[in-house]
């Protein structure tokens, strides 16, 4: 096989070849895009956003869905901004209280849905309402804005064009590339995400593993949520409440099935990269922002077309 | 041979019963909010809030058929509220630019909503995908299309009969409540009675076994999907007649209560069973509780988190109930 026929074998293919335009087309008509700041802004968007996908992608990984991402974010955002501002404590307690205010959400969607068997929309639908009612009623939608220098200059700083905020997310997608292609747990997690039945009958503990699935969701919005805290300079009861559209857009634009078992951590990123180049160039080309929502969904619709057509050839070949 | 008819009328009864139990214990909870909100605060009960309250349920009400005539086939639409705003811009549209007479406007408002569900309906049957995840793109879609066209300004040089109807009381409801009632007695009628509204509810009941017995399923969603369109286009009017102008921001925050009534009036999230009558006692609770909390000065922002808290309750409840008639019949059979 040769070596573009390897690549065009491989299901983010389209989307680099896609990538691959957008940026050519964008330094060729913006002679402002390929300037070291914009860049830098393109990388420090691209951070949440790919910590949130990762966040969904890992509950679409076993047939679940994650309706409190942005929910759970927005609460470990002003519980870690409390923490720092109100009750002075130092920057790693607070965010590493946060972290656990994610995890301890994610567990409790999890044993929700596996000790009641309610369908996990409607477990999420009610705890992302719980959640944000927490975080209102608690801050009054007042945001908090003092936060420590050292936690806001993480937020700032950069070398050449590369933003210290990319580590974390790039950190986290290495992990989660790791423990999905050979880790115990992440094998069993597609596994149950591809079968439930035969997972269980295969003795994999099928409970426990949903759980865990919706703790590291919980995990990793609550990463999500503290790296825009940093990235804001402050912690906004708003954030995470426009998650949802992209936590769902990047897995399933990077080709995840929504009845589990088959999720990509290259692809879901590269979904984000387009994501992004897109809002990027609007910017760039001063387009009015409200196409950028409009875009998305075009987006969606169409790789949910075209993963469709492809699965078709392939049934038919 | 009294008594066996007695017994068979008893029975009939208790089977009766059993089936609305669902919304008896509702209408219960219901009762119990009344007495607790009316003792603690007086002006619950005062006409004026009664009146407000008719003018929010006859809305939150509409709102959640449009969210149930989709559960019923076993799908979902989170694209509501995109739909609602559509609708209401239109017809602010048809209004204040066009100038054309308001029913024209309206019905301009009911068509697109339709038109809009049914391409959500029409998308999800031809490509097969989750109609979660159609509603999802679709809503962002729609609701993108809109800020483009209408650059998010508000319409506000209606017609006033518009605001007049919003505004006027028969004592102390609003007419828009009789215009929902009205509604739910179509839809009773369509579920109950009609051909179409049995094959929406075996669709969403096993659409394999639907499909074998001879219902088109796939004409059976695409139905679905655009009643949803209209209903949830008729809400946004309802409420464009409250506000008395085009909103942009209509809409936004009715994902949790379009599921709220239909889940805890006992719909089934699985499909092919809904409750017109559970749907509407469930929207009196969520409105009861909001208006309650307000009334009591807790706060809009304490308000998420209840509303949260009762779903889950709810769902919770209704699944341990299922559990226990699951093992009363089983002890039955045996």
């Amino acid at each position: 096989m040769t070596v573009a026929r390897r690549f065009f074998t491989q299901e983010w293919s389209a989307l680099a070849v896609a990538i691959a335009i957008g940026l050519a087309t964008l330094s060729a008509l913006s002679p402002a895009f390929l300037t070291e700041y914009n860049l830098y802004v393109v990388l420090r968007s691209f951070c949440v956003v790919l910590v949130v996908a990762f966040a969904q992608m890992l509950t679409l990984a076993v047939g679940q869905l994650n309706l409190a991402v942005g929910a759970l974010g927005g609460l470990v955002a002003i519980a870690v901004g409390g923490m720092m501002e109100k009750l002075g404590l130092p920057t790693g307690v607070a965010v590493f209280v946060g972290l656990a205010i994610g995890v301890a959400g994610g567990v409790l969607n999890g044993l929700l849905t596996v000790r009641t068997g309610i369908n996990g929309f409607i477990v999420t639908l009610a705890t992302a309402s719980v959640f944000t009612g927490i975080n209102l009623g608690v801050t009054e939608s007042i945001p908090f804005y003092n936060l420590p220098p050292d936690f806001v200059a993480f937020g700032v700083k950069r070398f050449f064009a590369v933003p210290y905020l990319l580590i974390p997310p790039v950190i986290a997608a290495l992990l989660l590339a790791l423990f999905l292609a050979r880790t115990v747990p992440g094998r069993y997690l597609l596994a149950v995400g591809g079968n439930p039945h035969a997972a269980e009958l295969s003795g994999i503990p099928r409970d426990r593993i949903v759980v865990l699935a919706h703790a590291l969701s919980g995990l990793l919005s609550a990463v999500g949520a503290i790296l825009a805290e940093a990235q804001l300079g402050s912690a906004q009861p708003t954030i995470g409440a426009d998650w949802l559209v992209i936590s769902f857009a990047a897995p399933i634009i990077g080709g995840a099935a929504l009845t589990g078992g088959h999720v990509s951590v290259a692809a879901t990123a590269l979904a984000v990269v387009l994501v992004v180049l897109i809002q990027n160039g609007m910017v760039l080309a001063k387009v009015d922002p409200y196409w950028v929502q409009f875009l998305l969904g075009a987006l969606i619709l169409s790789a949910v077309g075209l993963n469709r057509f492809r699965a078709i050839r392939i049934e038919r070949a | 041979m009294i008594a066996s008819v007695d017994m068979g009328s008893s029975f009939r009864l208790k089977a009766w019963l059993a089936e609305q139990s669902n919304a008896i214990g509702l209408a219960g909870i219901v009762l119990l909010f009344w007495i607790v909100f009316a003792s603690l605060a007086p002006g619950f009960i005062s006409p004026f809030n009664l009146f407000a309250m008719s003018r929010t349920l006859a809305i939150d009400t509409v709102i959640g058929f449009s969210t149930m005539v989709v559960l019923a086939t076993g799908g979902m639409n989170l694209a509501i509220g995109a739909i609602g705003v559509c609708s209401v811009m239109f017809a602010g549209y048809l209004m204040q630019v066009l100038s054309l007479p308001g029913p024209v406007a309206l019905a301009g408002g009911l068509a697109l909503g339709s038109l809009l569900g049914w391409i959500n309906g029409f998308a999800i049957v031809r490509t097969g995908v989750n109609s979660f995840i159609i509603t999802l793109a679709s809503a962002s879609l729609f609701n993108g299309g809109m800020l483009i066209l209408t650059k998010a300004v508000i319409f506000n040089g209606l017609p006033p009969t518009i605001a007049e109807f919003g505004r006027m009381r028969w004592d102390v409801v609003s007419p828009l409540l009789l215009v929902a009632l009205l509604i739910g007695s179509a839809l009773i009628v369509l579920f109950r009675l009609t051909a179409l509204g049995r094959e929406i509810l075996a669709a969403g009941a096993n659409a394999r076994a639907a499909e074998l017995s001879g219902v088109p399923v796939g004409r059976a969603i695409v139905i679905a999907h655009t009643l949803s369109g209209l209903l949830a286009a008729s809400a946004g009017l309802m409420l464009l007649s409250r506000l008395g102008a085009a909103m942009p921001s209509v809409g936004q925050d009715w994902l949790l209560p379009s599921f709220l009534a239909p889940v805890l009036g006992g719909a089934l999230l699985s499909g092919g069973s809904v409750s017109v009558v559970g749907a509407m006692i469930g929207a009196l609770l969520v409105t009861t509780i909001r208006s309650g909390l307000l009334i009591l000065q807790v706060g809009n922002f304490w308000l998420q988190l209840f509303l949260g808290v009762m779903l889950l309750l709810a769902v919770l409840l209704d699944r341990y109930r299922a559990v226990y008639a699951e093992r009363r019949s089983l002890g039955r059979r045996i």
